[in-house]
């Protein structure tokens, strides 16, 4: 309980997200009407609903992906616009669902993201990716190995530790803990919700991610 | 030099004897490439003997308007194929993949004709007409693939592209991979087939020039300089029309616009 409001009160009164009546229409049917909310900063929301609601929809108008048809979205407040995108994608990290993305090696998922220019200077030192992989409970000899010698789990692991290292203020991830087992679900969700400085925007089905979001969005 | 043998007009139509068999082959395994084969050969018949009967004329004119005309009017026809056979929008690729190949073949011709041959006119007829329809009929067959390869990735790995962009690549950087890989699969066929030349493959206008009554040792020059300039041509073609065509089929946000020909049935 006292943790709980000592988080809270670590949250510093100032969206990082402002969603203002947006909605969103995809051939013909609109999908998402009227929505409206805001994400503090060091806030941790949860978007939650079922399947087909959109909620991986509003991950994606968020990063200018998929175009709203009415309303208006800002960013670290910036509005989301043509003008202030690429400042706007350079602040967050991105992590839809693990099956979603295919990779050459498993070398290369926590490696592609640092040969970007605005990524360049955080490029991880070993010590560092070790210690975020083992607090993944996942061994470093890991990297070594061919892609398709790797869990579907261990994947979204590793993906998971390739956007946390590069250090962004704002995480939006897409069922984090979709493809692990109970333990690695508990693992994931208390270390990506408990970065105090870190604001994060997810979709989830997970009850335990749930219960542990500071903020529900239900669809 | 011998005196070449030349194929009387009943020996050509009984040439066509032959393809009875690959004929059978695509029939007893209903491939359904049967009648595409069939009008395939009369097309190139028709086309090859039309072409032959124009060539002999604008070789006798040799003005060089004419030839530029002309080639321009292959490189029409091959932009017009490339982006038909890669099943995508002739409004959107047209100019692209047409000023890029032109761009290429006009570089690759001045270099070839204008500086290695030495050429006084580089749009001589016998030079200008037939080196730049070799390059542009191995041009098309690398830019077909590479841009098959570049779209299809590029829609079905649409997350993996967006992982990129969203965590801080530029459109540039985000794309280099497709690219890559769009090079790999045109040109690794090209690489593998410029190693085993001489050895298992003898290239056409090499044993074309030899049965016309050169010599050999000229031929090989020809054709090396041949392949150096169809690879180079492809190369410069293929990467310019991908860049080119990246200005017109995305939208302001990065993401690839619709860009297929609806199928019509």
């Amino acid at each position: 309980m006292e943790h709980s409001i000592k988080k809270k009160l670590q949250i510093i009164d100032k969206p990082v997200i402002s969603v203002n009546n947006i909605s969103v229409n995809f051939e013909d049917n609109e999908i998402i009407k009227n929505l409206s909310f805001q994400i503090k900063e060091g806030e941790k929301a949860v978007i939650t609903g079922e399947s087909g609601k959109g909620k991986s929809t509003i991950l994606n108008t968020l990063l200018g992906f998929i175009p709203i048809s009415k309303g208006e979205i800002y960013l670290f407040d910036k509005q989301l616009s043509i003008k202030n995108l690429t400042e706007i994608r350079s602040q967050t990290a991105w992590l839809p669902q693990e099956t979603a993305l295919h990779f050459e090696s498993v070398n290369h998922i926590i490696y592609t993201l640092f040969t970007f220019k605005a990524n360049k200077s955080k490029y991880p030192s070993k010590s560092k990716i070790n210690h975020l992989l083992n607090s993944l409970n996942l061994l470093p000899e890991l990297l070594n190995k061919e892609i398709d010698e790797i869990s579907g789990g261990q994947k979204q692991r590793l993906l998971l530790a390739s956007v946390l290292l590069l250090n962004k203020k704002l995480l939006i991830v897409d069922e984090p803990t979709s493809s692990l087992d109970e333990k690695n679900k508990k693992l994931v969700t208390d270390l990506i919700l408990s970065q105090k400085d870190l604001t994060v925007l997810s979709t989830s089905h997970d009850p335990y991610w749930i219960q542990q979001s500071d903020k529900i969005i239900a669809l | 030099m011998k005196n070449v043998v030349d194929i009387d007009y009943l020996s050509l139509i009984l040439g066509y004897i032959i393809l009875i068999i690959p004929f059978y082959i695509l029939w007893y395994y209903k491939t359904g490439l049967l009648k595409d084969a069939f009008f395939a050969f009369i097309r190139m018949t028709i086309q090859l003997l039309l072409v032959g009967v124009y060539l002999e004329f604008i070789f006798n004119l040799n003005n060089s308007f004419l030839n530029i005309l002309w080639v321009s009017v292959m490189t029409i026809l091959a932009t017009y194929t490339v982006i038909k056979r890669s099943n995508l929008s002739i409004k959107i690729f047209f100019i692209p993949v047409f000023i890029s190949i032109l761009l290429s073949i006009a570089i690759i011709d001045a270099f070839f004709l204008g500086f290695i041959i030495n050429l006084e006119n580089v749009f001589d007829a016998r030079y200008f007409i037939p080196i730049t329809g070799m390059i542009l009929g191995n041009t098309i067959k690398s830019i077909i693939i590479a841009l098959n390869t570049y779209y299809s990735k590029l829609k079905k790995e649409k997350e993996f592209y967006k992982w990129l962009l969203a965590n801080g690549a530029s459109k540039k950087e985000a794309l280099i991979p497709f690219k890559r890989e769009a090079l790999q699969n045109a040109f690794n066929p090209v690489i593998a087939g410029i190693a085993i030349v001489g050895l298992i493959s003898l290239p056409g206008m090499m044993t074309g020039q030899i049965l016309g009554g050169s010599s050999p040792i000229i031929a090989i020059k020809y054709q090396i300089m041949l392949m150096i300039s169809v690879f180079s041509a492809s190369i410069i073609s293929v990467i310019l029309s991908i860049n080119y065509s990246d200005k017109f089929v995305f939208d302001s946000f990065d993401i690839l616009k619709k860009i297929g020909e609806s199928k019509k049935k």
